[in-house]
């Protein structure tokens, strides 16, 4: 039997006793039709294909005003003045908001839901920054929004406004790099402080220790150290932050740029004091996210919502308050870190120690050793984690919060690889396992819970080893020079799925009076294509054909929120809670159905191809349509109901918080990435020539869905590893590149081509089998550019991005 | 004090502009992108605004035959132009609408509308291209989700699908 951590059983065992809660293998009762097929015609296709999509930019309303907001010119400094009398004066101004307007003086961001009782620990975490107002006179990083707030008849007339505003500034010393932050001559940012450590590894979260590291090092026949250094990146997404609000007498309207709406209705309700049934929120479609928009505590997302609602009440008039692109350029991901590893393992790959020490700016996203202990049988590790505030914006989940954990499985693993002199891939097979335990345990887990018992790792390793050619291919480090007079090198890596954590989510089945169904939930749509896969579902679990099932999820006010698309896990709860309510929905219309036709109860009926039919006689059918036609109103002098309405709703919660590894559900699936490059040691540019990802993702809902997220994850994952990266000057800690000329993300042009192998072993936790992809690849990528530049050049590059000037320091030529 | 610090009103002019065929009589300021015009003033929103400064082509519309970024040209130079925006590829259900939905060349689609146009443009002049001249074509548009191998199965389709009539 496997053991179970006392503590958190209680609660696991209860959820999952309730139905709240599911875990363990999940073989499907239903015939697949639509589930898993490719060349379904996804249901947001033709809106975004025609232009016809609305996103929240593109909202206008009747007499509208446009709002902006002042960002501060300096890394740290405080407003000793501030004039608006000239931007008052300006003809188109209706509303100015200044730092020290009683409305907005002294109050907070976010208020009590800020807490982690209300939100989430990591979003407590957000909260690093020493003051965090609404509309504050102090700047902690270059680029806040602070100061005054304007809103006028043009998003023209409201730039002029702040150009026109007059801001006297005393400035204060910054500081950009973490380690020069812990040094103890260094200037504390935080007034009162002692130092400059905002998370420390005494921390809840900091520190982490399994076994005894120095007797694993010990064992060990090598013990490697080496320090690397990952320098920040973000967002980016396409449409750029905006919010439109209006006020109905005391009813407030918005349209908001959110993964998680219903945050901004409770954040807001608390900051006006405005009850929440007052409250409508719209999210239409969302032109990216990326964690980017699911943040209660941007400035960006409450803290723009505020001051537009207020000025919105101010000038009695609709406020579209936008940030442009530049503004747009913070909110780093949270794997800013400085490294320090120390790695033992015995000559044969077998890793008997892995010490790991994280420096993070601002925010720690992950301590960076869980994926060790959810992944591997390594049997003493140690992490600790700290945080260390600069002058920079706020940190935080970059699709996804596992990078740290990704960068550090792949670097200690190749590392010990190549210091071994060994295949990695043998290497990843020796050491897979869960928690300290080897296969051996895992398999017991699967047969105890069902699973069919494959080993995943080896799967996806002898896929991608045929597709990319590795046996033929893989050399010892700087080896291989090519014709073209480059380097050639190849590299892998691994690690467990995204499987189906942390999501909760409610939503109604209903079937209208012509026979179709709806899915009433809202659910912001960030591109992972999830609303054709929740009509998917319910088809095959109801007997429709797809296209009778439709879901229109751009409003909040009928009560339903399913999971947001947050942590790769909105389809492996949504599918629950969609198989939950479909299957009420089912047994009422059923019930319905058995009063219509003659003799027969409902346990005798079905449903296949949107018909329902007797199942000792097929031939005895009737349409919904026939049998809910009085269950909704009818038109014939006035409206009226006959019947019920047949509708049913569900709730479910999936996946436990704040465990590592949680307790009693093992990571069963695998991935593995490979990934291929030609390296100039004349220039140090780096050229991938083929990237090769095999996800076993349990079931492919959407295969095409799937592949989407594969390609999507390289491409930013390579953005990540060699071209993406925040530049601050060092002389007055402003962002340099804070537009997408010079923060370069990929193009269609820029890589070589990407293989996406999917595996489909049934062994994820989530509905049918299933587990997440929408994280896995663009967390994994970027590590990988170092072990594969390494095999081309046989130089370790310890800082990324691999930028052409950090592969020619490497090779000693920088400055020749 | 100058012009613009009095909140001088930047210059007007009226132009004509012939959009997806249908002609329109508009006043424009002269600082007025076209981008701003077709999608604030037009409610043509598929003319997104992305980096706002020439780089992604998710503002992208065809002028005279030519795709064009509209959130760098100025309005008030197009007068008596003609212009084709995605909505008007749309409605002539011009078969890279269906090819791209078939091929999942979108995730938050926020700048398919922008490759759309651009691809039109490309099957306009080159009714038979090949793999490299659609990722040519379309290097100049960035899509953040990075739908971009999907995009070239799409075109070649679509140019494939129009060949046939």
């Amino acid at each position: 039997m496997i053991n179970m951590a006392k503590e958190t059983l209680g609660d696991y065992e209860r959820l999952q006793a309730d139905g709240k809660y599911r875990v363990g293998a999940d073989i499907p009762a239903i015939t697949f039709s639509e589930i898993g097929k490719r060349g379904i015609r996804r249901l947001d296709g033709y809106e975004k294909a025609s232009g016809k999509a609305l996103y929240t930019r593109d909202v206008q309303l009747p007499g509208m005003l446009y709002a902006r907001v002042l960002m501060s010119t300096h890394a740290h400094g405080r407003i000793t003045r501030i004039d608006t009398s000239k931007a008052e004066a300006l003809p188109g101004v209706r509303a100015v908001i200044r730092h020290d307007d009683p409305e907005v003086k002294g109050r907070e961001l976010n208020g009590s839901y800020f807490g982690p009782e209300w939100v989430t620990p990591e979003a407590a975490s957000w909260g690093l920054k020493p003051i965090h107002l609404v509309l504050g006179d102090e700047a902690w990083y270059e680029g806040e929004p602070l100061g005054v707030v304007v809103a006028a008849d043009s998003e023209e007339i409201a730039d002029e406004a702040l150009r026109l505003t007059d801001v006297e500034w005393e400035e204060l010393p910054f500081i950009l790099d973490q380690e020069e932050a812990l040094k103890p001559d260094a200037y504390i940012l935080r007034p009162g402080a002692d130092n400059n450590i905002v998370q420390h590894p005494a921390d809840e979260r900091g520190l982490i220790e399994k076994g005894d590291v120095e007797e694993g090092f010990r064992e060990a026949d090598k013990v490697v150290e080496f320090r690397v250094k990952r320098n920040a990146h973000l967002w980016a997404g396409a449409e750029p932050p905006s919010v439109v609000v209006r006020w109905r007498g005391d009813n407030l309207e918005m349209w908001v740029h959110e993964q998680q709406p219903y945050h901004a209705k409770m954040l807001i309700s608390e900051w006006l004091n405005l009850p929440m049934n007052k409250i409508t929120v719209h999210s239409l479609y969302q032109g990216g996210a990326y964690g980017g928009r699911g943040n209660p505590a941007n400035n960006s997302e409450n803290g723009m919502n505020v001051l537009a609602a207020l000025l919105a009440r101010r000038t009695g008039r609709p406020v579209k308050l936008l940030y442009n692109r530049s503004e747009y350029f913070y909110g780093e991901s949270g794997d800013m870190a400085v490294t320090y590893f120390k790695v033992g393992a015995k000559s044969d790959g077998t890793i008997t120690a892995v010490q790991i020490r994280n420096i993070f700016a601002v925010y720690m996203c992950a301590p960076g050793i869980e994926h060790f202990i959810d992944n591997t049988r390594i049997p003493n590790l140690k992490c600790e984690g700290l945080a260390v505030d600069v002058s920079k914006g706020p940190a935080w989940w970059c699709r996804c919060e596992q990078l740290p954990n990704c960068l550090c499985l792949t670097l200690v693993f190749d590392r010990v690889a190549a210091e071994l002199g060994l295949d990695p891939t043998e290497v990843a097979l020796r050491n897979d396992g869960c928690d300290g335990h080897d296969m051996t345990y895992l398999s017991e887990y699967k047969r105890e819970h069902g699973f069919p018992d494959r080993d995943s790792l080896r799967e996806c390793i002898e896929a991608g080893k045929k597709a990319i050619a590795w046996d033929k291919k893989w050399h010892q480090p700087g080896m291989k020079r090519l014709p073209n007079g480059r380097m050639h090198g190849i590299a892998f890596t691994w690690n467990h799925d995204w499987d189906d954590v942390r999501g909760t989510g409610s939503a109604a089945v209903m079937f209208e009076n012509d026979g179709t169904v709806s899915i009433i939930g809202q659910q912001s749509d960030i591109g992972v294509n999830p609303w054709t896969a929740y009509c998917q579902i319910v088809a095959d679990e109801l007997g429709v054909r797809y296209e009778d099932v439709n879901i229109k999820p751009f409003n909040l006010d009928h009560g339903f929120a399913l999971m947001s698309p947050d942590g790769s896990c909105n389809l492996c709860s949504n599918a629950n809670v969609l198989r939950k309510a479909t299957k009420k929905a089912k047994g009422m219309l059923l019930e319905l159905a058995a009063q219509k036709f003659e003799g027969v109860e409902a346990d005798e009926l079905d449903i296949k191809d949107s018909m329902i039919y007797v199942k000792a006689a097929p031939e005895k059918a009737k349409t919904i349509k026939e049998v809910v036609t009085l269950a909704m109103p009818s038109f014939v002098s006035c409206v009226f109901w006959t019947e019920a309405p047949v509708i049913a709703w569900a709730w479910h919660t999936q996946g436990l918080w704040g465990e590592a590894l949680e307790t009693g559900r093992p990571r069963l699936c695998r991935q593995a990435h490979f990934i291929e490059v030609e390296v100039d040691t004349e220039t140090g540019e780096i050229e991938v020539t083929k990237v090769v990802n095999v996800n076993d993702v349990g079931k492919a809902i959407s295969p095409e869905t799937v592949e989407g997220q594969m390609y999507g994850g390289t491409y930013m994952g390579l953005g990540r590893a060699l071209t993406e990266e925040m530049v601050w000057d060092e002389q007055t800690g402003v962002l340099l590149n804070r537009n997408l000329l010079n923060y370069k993300y990929a193009s269609m042009l820029d890589y070589g081509p990407i293989e996406t192998i999917i595996k489909e072993t049934g062994m994820g936790h989530g509905p049918y089998g299933a587990c997440g992809i929408g994280e896995a690849t663009p967390t994994m990528i970027p590590a990988l550019l170092g072990p594969a530049v390494y095999n081309a050049i046989g130089k370790w590059i310890d800082e990324y991005p691999i930028t052409p000037d950090r592969v020619l320091e490497a090779l000693g030529k920088l400055g020749e | 004090m100058s012009e613009r610090e009095a909140g001088v009103a930047v210059a007007e002019a009226p132009i004509e502009l012939v959009v997806n065929g249908e002609t329109y009589r508009l006043r424009v300021q002269s600082n007025w992108s076209l981008q701003h015009v077709l999608h604030n003033e037009l409610g043509l929103t598929g003319a997104k605004d992305f980096c706002d400064r020439g780089v992604c082509g998710s503002c992208a519309v065809i002028m005279e035959g030519r795709p064009i970024l509209s959130c760098m040209t100025l309005a008030i130079e197009c007068d008596g132009k003609a212009i084709e925006t995605v909505e008007g590829i749309a409605k002539a259900n011009h078969p890279l609408i269906e090819a791209y939905v078939k091929h999942h060349c979108m995730q938050c689609g926020y700048c398919t509308p922008g490759f759309v146009v651009t691809a039109k443009a490309l099957l306009a002049k080159n009714p038979d291209p090949g793999e490299e001249e659609v990722k040519e074509a379309l290097a100049g548009n960035l899509c953040r989700c990075g739908t971009y191998p999907q995009h070239v199965k799409a075109v070649l389709e679509a140019a494939n699908n129009l060949r046939r009539g």
